[in-house]
């Protein structure tokens, strides 16, 4: 079980202050995967490392299996596999098993259990023929399967996953989180992802980070009810305030999916049940329309390929 | 390898001949009665100082390239492990150049006594204290992320203020007081004693004293720096920046 419990942290650099997390707090129960989600720079994947023990918060506290990250780290750190999303990670001229098994003896293993348990996860996340292929040889998704693999090297209880399935395509994407939840069913696991297909597959609780607050959290269906329904307008001019809605542009009109709430003249093509994506476009507001607006610059047409 | 080895004779062989074209009266003037012998047990030992301490600093910087070092710090043994596989690796490596630049010597002549109680003892309280330098050098490193003064200190300086391939008598008097700081040049001449004139711990006992002594500070201080300096990082979420 992970609890997050007030948990705020700002980074400083020079005279500038980030706050990273603001009283930040939640609960995932055992057997749940639970989802992080949130734009860039929201504090996803601050949590996370909050959590394994590599980043000190200033207030508040987080506990795994009941153990506090800020006073017992030896003891979260045998609960916790992490798989964090740099993927240099690893001993490049190094094989996948040889790597595993390095990892596995400074986790404590004996070489002899470190090769047994290296053999063993190769198996379950498919690279058992690669084994001895140098990491460098990798594919993307082959060195995120090695990375999830670390991540479960002392069988932990709790299983944090930093955008597990960034850079995979869309084969390897649904086999990876296959894997996950084949490995989740009697564990914990907290991800992070920008990809809410993923998001809707694998979770069961999740939790929207913006500027470092945690401003939405349930089910899926609970997250999906914040929205009621969305309708498909199309208009001449895009509303200030709506470029976050916009989803095409064809011979002068755009496309904009905006909730049912939101008033806008234009023509109303179609009303339909949300995606979680609509849910996340509406939560995150000016932080969408910061982003979009930067990459604006080329025209929606362009953007969107039409 | 090969070129490892040779980076380790060739020094001793330079300064042999140094040794040889000054000529035996001018090495007896400064207080060294047998040049070669001087040489061969400075440069056998000065890389156990210099470059246990520069690897450690840069294994670090490399771990944090890699993005591997987060995985240390989660791991059992947490960052005392990642220190002791550095220095062990450092330990092994300058025992088998000790052993090569000692063989060299051999073939050059020199004639060995040694006290292998005393030499022990010697050798065992410089890697201590080497480990206490190590340590902080490491931490500076994670703070700085960037020029290390303590292994830029080691690496450049201890050949020229330790006493290897001269005695520091000849040094100016404020550069030979900052050579006593020193714990290598305590342990050099130590060493030379014990392996060359078969001195015992009693005869030893005042250089001893000061490499315990060095030790007694050094030790806690590395560890405290070590420690604090991996504190910091994870306060700053700066562990794996470089």
């Amino acid at each position: 079980m992970i609890e997050i419990v007030n948990v705020s942290k700002i980074f400083k650099t020079g005279e500038k202050e980030i706050k990273a997390l603001n009283n930040v707090s939640f609960k995932l129960e055992k057997g749940n995967i639970g989802a992080l989600v949130g734009h860039n720079g929201a504090g996803k994947t601050t949590l996370l490392k909050i959590l394994s023990t590599l980043i000190i918060p200033d207030n508040g506290d987080a506990y795994i299996n009941g153990y506090s990250v800020t006073k017992q780290e030896k003891e979260v750190r045998k609960n916790i596999g992490i798989m964090m999303v740099s993927e240099r990670a690893f001993y490049y001229r190094l094989s996948g098993f040889e790597n595993l098994v390095f990892f596995g003896i400074i986790q404590g293993l004996s070489i002899s259990e470190a090769k047994r348990t290296a053999n063993e996860l190769l198996d379950l996340v498919g690279l058992s023929e690669w084994k001895d292929m140098q990491y460098m040889k990798y594919s993307t998704g082959m060195q995120r399967k090695l990375a999830l693999a670390r991540a479960l090297i002392l069988n932990p209880p709790v299983i944090l996953l930093d955008e597990p399935t960034l850079g995979m395509d869309v084969v390897s994407s649904r086999d990876f989180r296959s894997l996950i939840k084949r490995i989740s069913k009697e564990k914990t696991v907290l991800l992070t992802s920008h990809n809410m297909k993923e998001v809707e597959d694998l979770a069961d609780r999740i939790f929207v980070l913006k500027r470092g607050n945690l401003i939405a959290e349930g089910s899926k269906e609970e997250i999906l009810a914040k929205l009621g329904k969305v309708k498909l307008v199309s208009v001449r001019e895009v509303p200030k305030g709506f470029d976050k809605f916009v989803v095409g542009y064809d011979n002068g009109t755009y496309l904009l999916r905006v909730p049912e709430t939101e008033r806008v003249s234009g023509e109303v093509i179609k009303e339909e049940p949300p995606t979680l994506e609509d849910v996340f476009v509406y939560l995150m507001g000016e932080e969408i329309d910061s982003t979009r607006n930067r990459s604006r610059r080329g025209g929606w047409g362009r953007r969107a390929g039409l | 390898m090969v070129l490892n080895v040779l980076s380790w004779i060739l020094p001793v062989f330079t300064y042999y001949f140094v040794g040889t074209s000054l000529g035996g009266n001018l090495v007896e003037s400064i207080g060294v009665s047998n040049y070669t012998a001087f040489i061969v047990i400075g440069l056998a030992f000065q890389g156990y100082v210099s470059s246990t301490i520069t690897t450690i600093s840069q294994r670090l910087r490399n771990e944090q390239l890699y993005g591997t070092i987060e995985y240390y710090v989660l791991s059992s043994g947490g960052v005392v492990s990642f220190l002791i596989y550095s220095v062990l690796w450092g330990f092994v490596i300058n025992t088998v150049n000790a052993a090569v630049t000692l063989s060299i010597g051999l073939i050059l002549k020199v004639h060995y006594d040694v006290n292998l109680l005393a030499t022990v003892i010697i050798i065992f309280l410089l890697l201590l204290s080497t480990i206490g330098f190590a340590m902080i050098s490491t931490g500076f490193t994670m703070i700085v992320k960037q020029g290390n003064p303590i292994s830029f200190f080691f690496s450049t300086f201890t050949t020229l203020m330790s006493g290897t391939v001269f005695p520091v008598t000849v040094l100016p008097t404020l550069v030979k007081d900052i050579s006593l700081a020193i714990p290598l040049t305590w342990a050099l001449n130590g060493l030379r004693l014990s392996m060359l004139y078969g001195e015992g711990i009693m005869q030893l006992l005042n250089i001893i004293e000061v490499l315990v002594l060095f030790n007694v500070v050094l030790l806690p201080l590395g560890i405290g720096f070590y420690s604090y300096s991996f504190k910091m990082a994870r306060k700053k979420g700066t562990l794996s920046e470089y």
